[in-house]
């Protein structure tokens, strides 16, 4: 079961995959909101205790003759050992313009099958080990994770180093993969957010791959096993790799097992292109996806970000949390706890390594679509335009704080977290030093960010509905693209 | 079934005597604190401490959910749920979410048939705000007829975007229980009919919060990094005034198993590719079986080396995907009836008659001939460590305590479900299954896309309802 905690923040904050599931609702969750500036905490509450030093992991690193980067955060927790293989670059933004979604494919079949062990072998293997690995793909890289019991910490990173090494693409499971692939896609077609989704990266990365990750037809039906193992032996490499190791492992026994399973891995060939810079600017765009029937409408405005190398990092992270990154987050108070428009609203950045966008968005119902967007522009606009008040900027910097501190108590978020901090150029120290810097952050930052980033007049809207419920509603924000893609 | 909590049955705590000390030999044990006090109003507070992180969670479960609201009232218990949110006398809507976001925290509610939660996490320093703000919310709410309308919106957009304005529209856990259950607390929509939502009154909210948000309907838990005396002097600062109330008698809402198979297919407008969800209905809480039907659900449909997944999706190529519910929560979690569903989105090229001839013939061998020493070991392997790594966050510790404490009797279970787990043969899986996988115990929906014609009428969205009850 998921954590309900963010559910809809995540929804349209993290990078889209391409795994197949009917959705459940696990329970009715409930998403509460409260208007943050206005409200007084009564004088009978409590006030927050002391609090304690925030602890910042500590990690241990080496890299090994070949170029691999192992770090190690031991940890005395639940009975488990965890690993995240990054591989820098090879995910999206290594599949060429005919082939989107590429390196999707890649990911899902290199637990089918390697030159020792068969797809089934492998399930098994991974399940015997209280444990399982998979591969995951991000415009930036590919992440190869998998975790077992303690007592299978080494056997589990031989069968981690098997599949990321020497997946062997078994034609049978080549073809299994596509046809499902395609089918899939089809039924992703089916749910509005897909859609939005497609559409809103194209607006804001244009032809840059950041904006190319969702597959077509003809991807996966021109991609061949001959392909899988081409770009395998190109994109996977180790002086491009990360392995994180966290959890019930001392750092010199995890060092050992790192050595015995990547030791021997040679580099072939010249390293991969470097990821061109994605755009800083995209004319605005208006598209309306027709889809007959919707009682929602889904909106999505879009614009251009930025790197997460960049300055504006740490003030643009904690302005997209005080605009619409939690449940107190302003847009979330005003469509949804006062007005009524949604079941959750949010807007903020998205950052990779080359660029960004920044993303907002909700599923509204069709008689308020226009007034949706109306509100959204809105809080951008004061978001650049007024101070934030200090009372609104401790409780948010509070929150994160206590992000921190939350998602440290999971031994997987922190490998998670290290992994993709380094896929787009953050070092191992900033997870430490984030808490410290967003405590610096002044309202006059936030507001820069706000006008710089965030003005209503540089974002794309992309909405998926029915035309003939929202179309006159949409009017009044310019002339759009009507297509039903 | 008693609203009231029920007895564990000895048999399967013969079960677990045997197993445990088999358990304990392994070196991925993991075994948590929890001690326990009920205060003088009837409130179960439990503690369980780790140091391991300055933070903790916290979870309030209440013994009510879906099976007991009232009648002309679907989607109620799960409404008010969202209006524990919307403020009290004390502290007016706004101040919840605000005081345990501006304390580093996170907050959630959800609502399942039998209970419903209400969790937090955030660092230690905002433990005694979250603890005030649950009690003031205990004690009593703001019945604001703006606040009322204000959810009532929002739940009608959390029904459209998860249920009328998706593919499948939830079928496998909302419309296979109306089918498969024969008593109204079983069998109707919990997300409720916007009929239903829209005629709720404060008068309904009221007498909701009255029978049954009372302390002694109520188990707190906080787990993490608090020691066993600060969080029960915590406990009764907070708690301790609050009055006991009265609870009314719940209705009899159990059920045996079914005896005849019911097949219906449905139409979904908005779906490309056809999807089945078949369900069977499940033992009692505490009975001998139900960790056998656990164990058979992870060897049936437990993740890619599962039978069905190397049945279905490899081998016979009939679908995209399977897997597995237990109800709205997982295996441990219930009191009353409930489902083991399997659902799968199938290619068009196959049918709902191969998919369940299939899955009848994985069922088949497991009854005649168990699972192999190998398959069980690898399987129980993998359940014990999902079971630990569930744990792992605070919140999630704190929450699974309140709910086993709820629905058992007893938060100790949380280190008993390992041995149980452990204990589970393969003669046990083989009477589970030839006992409740059986046709006649079983409901199928068969939901097929709709063949698009050039203009959909505006209702289009909607999953047909023709054969619904």
């Amino acid at each position: 079961m998921n954590t309900p905690i963010d559910k809809i923040i995540d929804k349209l904050n993290s990078t889209l995959t391409l795994t197949l599931t009917l959705t459940v609702a696990i329970g009715l969750t409930v998403t509460p909101l409260v208007q943050a500036a206005d409200v007084k905490l009564p004088a009978a509450m409590p006030a927050y205790g002391q609090d304690k030093p925030i602890p910042a992991p500590k990690i241990v690193k080496k890299i090994l003759a070949n170029g691999l980067q192992i770090w190690v955060v031991e940890r005395n927790g639940v009975p488990r050992v965890d690993y995240v293989l990054a591989v820098r670059g090879a995910g999206y933004s290594a599949d060429d313009r005919d082939h989107p979604g590429f390196a999707n494919l890649m990911a899902g079949l290199l637990t089918e099958g390697t030159a020792k062990r068969d797809s089934r072998a492998i399930a098994e293997a991974a399940q015997g080990m209280g444990g399982s690995v998979a591969a995951s793909t991000t415009v930036d890289g590919m992440l190869v994770s998998a975790n077992a019991v303690t007592s299978r910490a080494g056997d589990m990173l031989q069968l981690l180093a098997d599949v990321a090494r020497a997946p062997s693409f078994p034609a049978k499971e080549v073809t299994l993969a596509k046809a499902n692939a395609l089918q899939s896609l089809k039924v992703q077609e089916a749910t509005p957010g897909f859609r939005a989704e497609r559409a809103i990266s194209k607006a804001v990365y244009g032809d840059h791959p950041y904006g190319r990750v969702q597959p077509t037809v003809n991807a996966i039906s021109s991609a061949t096993d001959v392909m899988l193992r081409a770009e395998h032996a190109r994109r996977f490499r180790p002086d491009q790799t990360l392995l994180v190791i966290t959890g019930r492992i001392g750092q010199r026994a995890a060092m050992t097992l790192a050595q015995q399973a990547f030791g021997d891995w040679k580099a072939d060939g010249a390293p991969l292109p470097a990821i061109p810079p994605a755009p800083s600017i995209a004319s605005p765009q208006r598209i309306l996806l027709e889809r007959s029937g919707s009682v929602q409408s889904t909106v999505r405005l879009g614009g251009t970000g930025i790197a997460a190398t960049t300055d504006d990092y740490v003030p643009m992270r904690l302005a997209s949390t005080i605009l619409g990154g939690g449940f107190s987050s302003r847009v979330n108070l005003n469509l949804r706890e006062e007005k009524g428009y949604t079941y959750g609203a949010s807007a903020g950045a998205r950052v990779n390594r080359e660029g960004g966008s920044i993303i907002g968005g909700a599923d509204v119902r069709n008689a308020v679509s226009g007034a949706a967007l109306t509100e959204f522009f809105s809080e951008y606009k004061r978001l650049g335009t007024e101070l934030v008040p200090p009372e609104e900027m401790a409780m948010n910097k509070r929150y994160v704080a206590g992000g921190y501190l939350i998602s440290n108590q999971m031994q997987r978020a922190v490998a998670s977290t290290l992994a993709n901090n380094w896929l787009i150029g953050l070092p191992a120290e900033f997870l430490g030093q984030y808490v410290p810097q967003i405590q610096k952050v002044t309202p006059e930052q936030v507001r820069a960010i706000g006008k710089k980033y965030f003005a209503p007049e540089n974002q794309s809207i992309v909405v998926v509905g029915d035309t003939a419920q929202v179309g006159e509603q949409l009017k009044a924000f310019g002339e759009f693209t009507v297509s039903d893609k | 079934m008693p609203v009231t909590r029920k007895r564990i049955i000895p048999a399967l705590l013969g079960t677990l005597t045997l197993s445990l000390s088999a358990f304990a030999a392994t070196p991925d044990q993991w075994t948590l604190p929890v001690s326990v006090q009920k205060l003088d109003n009837g409130l179960t507070v439990i503690v369980s401490e780790d140091h391991t992180s300055p933070t903790v969670g916290v979870s309030v479960v209440y013994h009510v959910g879906m099976r007991l609201e009232p009648r002309n009232r679907t989607g109620f218990a799960h409404l008010f749920e969202h209006l524990m949110f919307q403020g009290t006398p004390n502290a007016p809507k706004g101040v919840f979410d605000k005081a345990i976001t501006g304390g580093g925290g996170r907050n959630n509610g959800s609502t399942r048939p039998d209970f419903t939660n209400y969790i937090e996490t955030a660092p230690v320093s905002a433990l005694e705000s979250i603890l005030w703000l649950e009690a003031d919310r205990m004690k009593t709410l703001d019945f604001n007829p703006t606040s009322l309308k204000n959810q009532q919106d929002v739940v009608k957009e959390e029904i459209r975007v998860n249920v009328k304005n998706q593919p499948y529209g939830g079928f496998m856990w909302i419309d296979i229980s109306q089918q498969a259950f024969q008593k109204w607390e079983n069998n109707h929509d919990g997300y409720g009919s916007f009929e239903d939502l829209e005629g709720a009154s404060l008068d309904d909210v009221r007498a909701f919060h009255r029978d049954y948000y009372g302390p002694n309907n109520a188990v707190l838990a906080i787990a993490g990094d608090v020691t066993p005396v600060q969080g029960f002097a915590l406990a009764k600062k907070y708690f301790a005034a609050i009055p006991k109330r009265a609870v009314p008698a719940g209705s009899d809402f159990t059920e045996g198993l079914n005896t005849k198979e019911k097949r219906i297919e449905q139409s979904d407008a908005l779906a490309q590719a056809p999807a089945l969800a078949a369900a069977w209905k499940m033992p009692a809480r505490g009975s001998r079986d139900q960790a056998a039907m656990a164990v058979l659900g992870e060897v049936l449909a437990g993740g890619d080396a599962s039978m069905l997944y190397q049945g279905l999706i490899k081998g016979r190529e009939l679908a995209l995907n399977i897997d597995n519910l237990y109800g709205l929560t997982g295996p441990w979690e219930f009191d009353g009836p409930t489902l083991f569903t399997i659902y799968a989105i199938y290619k068009p090229t196959s049918s709902a008659d191969a998919l369940l001839a299939a899955i009848d013939e994985e069922i088949a061998k497991v009854v005649k001939n168990g699972v192999d020493d190998a398959t069980l070991q690898r399987t129980k392997t993998r359940m014990l460590a999902d079971w630990n790594n569930k744990l792992e966050s605070f919140i999630n510790r704190a929450d699974m305590m309140a709910r086993l404490q709820t629905l058992w009797g007893d938060a100790k279970v949380v280190n008993r479900i390992p041995g149980w787990i452990e204990g589970v043969t393969s003669a046990d899986i083989q009477r589970a299954a030839a006992t409740y996988l059986v046709a006649t115990n079983r409901t199928v929906i068969d939901r097929k896309p709709v063949v698009k014609v050039a203009v959909s009428p505006p209702s289009a969205a909607m999953p047909a309802t023709g054969e619904k009850k």
